[in-house]
């Protein structure tokens, strides 16, 4: 019965990953030298239409984006965005979920 | 004049202490002096702050509520509202202080990886809504202006801040003029670990604090035993998690030239909370 539930559980996992869409943008973002200070970042992304999630690697200095499948986020959108939070946008590219 | 100056200097003195307060820290600034940080654009930062401050028999302890919108993602503007318990022996008073608008301008941004360095414009307004016939005042009865200009540099483990200040003070109806003042401020900070977006985040600082006022005015003649310079070392610490942020920290005087006789301050403390919004 407990292996039947565990593989189960695998399975749906599994299919979730396997049907997972959407895009990933990895921004390579100059200036961030605080987390109190990236929230900015986030907030701006965060109302964007489309974006699921932000995370950061400020060691990096990298914010990895998700967005759900059909939206697109344009280089020149980005860019303002970032400016708009205080900080300046070095390059960014983009990989299919 | 000396018959002229007694009742006119403890309101000189508390008046002055009220003007110790006005100071924008906004997020990874100094806590007693000034740093170039703005808000983002349309962003809402809400500050909640305690100041005390003793100097020999007056006390102050002061509540502020302050407001920030961010116009752009380099200018921010915003409004304190302080609410003061004054002690001066056996004197004492309580209600709303001067409320203050004030703006900044980030006009010089150098962005690389991990580091920020900035240069920015301040403008401040203390307004005289604040009762100045209570006893010790709780507002100045003039409208003062203060202007500022301040750089920083901040990496993911040092940061470093100058900044310089000077207020004009206006003349109230009783014709008495707080001098003006000119403050000078050196801060340091310093990051321990690494920081990493989500988990909670401890920059330790140290600031050196120079405050030098002229001599206060009654109808046009210097009152004597008001202004001077008074120095402060001031340890601190800014602790924060994602969009929180608690702000520490204490002002010890450690050399002052005061005019004539007065009292020089024992400290000045504070403890800010602060939500991005």
């Amino acid at each position: 019965m407990k292996k039947s539930i565990l593989l189960t559980a695998v399975t749906l996992l599994w299919s979730a990953t396997l049907f997972a869409t959407g895009t990933q943008y990895s921004l390579r973002v100059n200036g961030l030298s605080c987390p109190f200070c990236a929230y900015g970042i986030e907030k701006k992304l965060i109302r964007t239409e489309g974006v699921e999630s932000v995370t950061f690697d400020l060691e990096k200095g990298v914010v990895m984006v998700k967005v759900r499948e059909g939206v697109t986020l344009t280089e020149a959108q980005l860019k303002q965005l970032v400016n708009d939070a205080g900080f300046t946008l070095r390059s960014m590219s983009e990989q299919p979920l | 004049m000396k018959q002229v100056m007694r009742p006119v200097l403890p309101c000189v003195v508390a008046v002055a202490l009220l003007a110790l307060n006005n100071t924008d820290t906004l997020a990874h600034d100094p806590i007693f002096g000034i740093g170039p940080h703005v808000l983002y654009k349309d962003g809402i930062e809400a500050h909640l702050g305690a100041h005390r401050e003793k100097a020999g028999q007056k006390k102050e302890t002061e509540l502020g509520l302050e407001l920030s919108y961010g116009l752009t993602g380099d200018w921010a503007a915003g409004i304190e509202l302080p609410y003061i318990k004054a002690e001066d022996g056996a004197d004492k008073a309580r209600g709303t202080g001067d409320a203050r608008l004030f703006t900044k301008y980030r006009f010089w941004r150098e962005d690389s990886l991990g580091i920020q360095e900035t240069a920015a414009v301040l403008v401040n307004a203390m307004l005289d809504n604040g009762d100045d016939k209570e006893n010790p005042p709780l507002g100045s009865g003039t409208t003062d202006t203060l202007l500022g200009f301040t750089y920083g540099y901040e990496s993911l483990k040092w940061y470093r801040w100058t900044s310089i200040r000077y207020r004009r003070n206006g003349e109230n109806g009783a014709g008495l003029r707080q001098g003006d003042k000119l403050f000078f401020d050196l801060a340091v900070g310093i990051r321990p670990t690494p920081p990493s977006y989500l988990r909670p985040d401890t920059v330790w600082l140290l600031e050196l604090n120079r405050e030098q006022g002229q001599r206060a005015e009654l109808n046009g003649v210097e009152v004597s035993n008001t202004g001077g310079t008074e120095w402060y070392l001031s340890p601190g610490i800014f602790w924060t998690q994602r969009n929180f942020a608690v702000k520490a920290g204490v002002q010890l005087p450690i050399a002052s030239n005061l005019n004539g006789s007065q009292a020089e301050s024992d400290y000045r403390a504070k403890l800010e909370f602060e939500w991005h919004l």
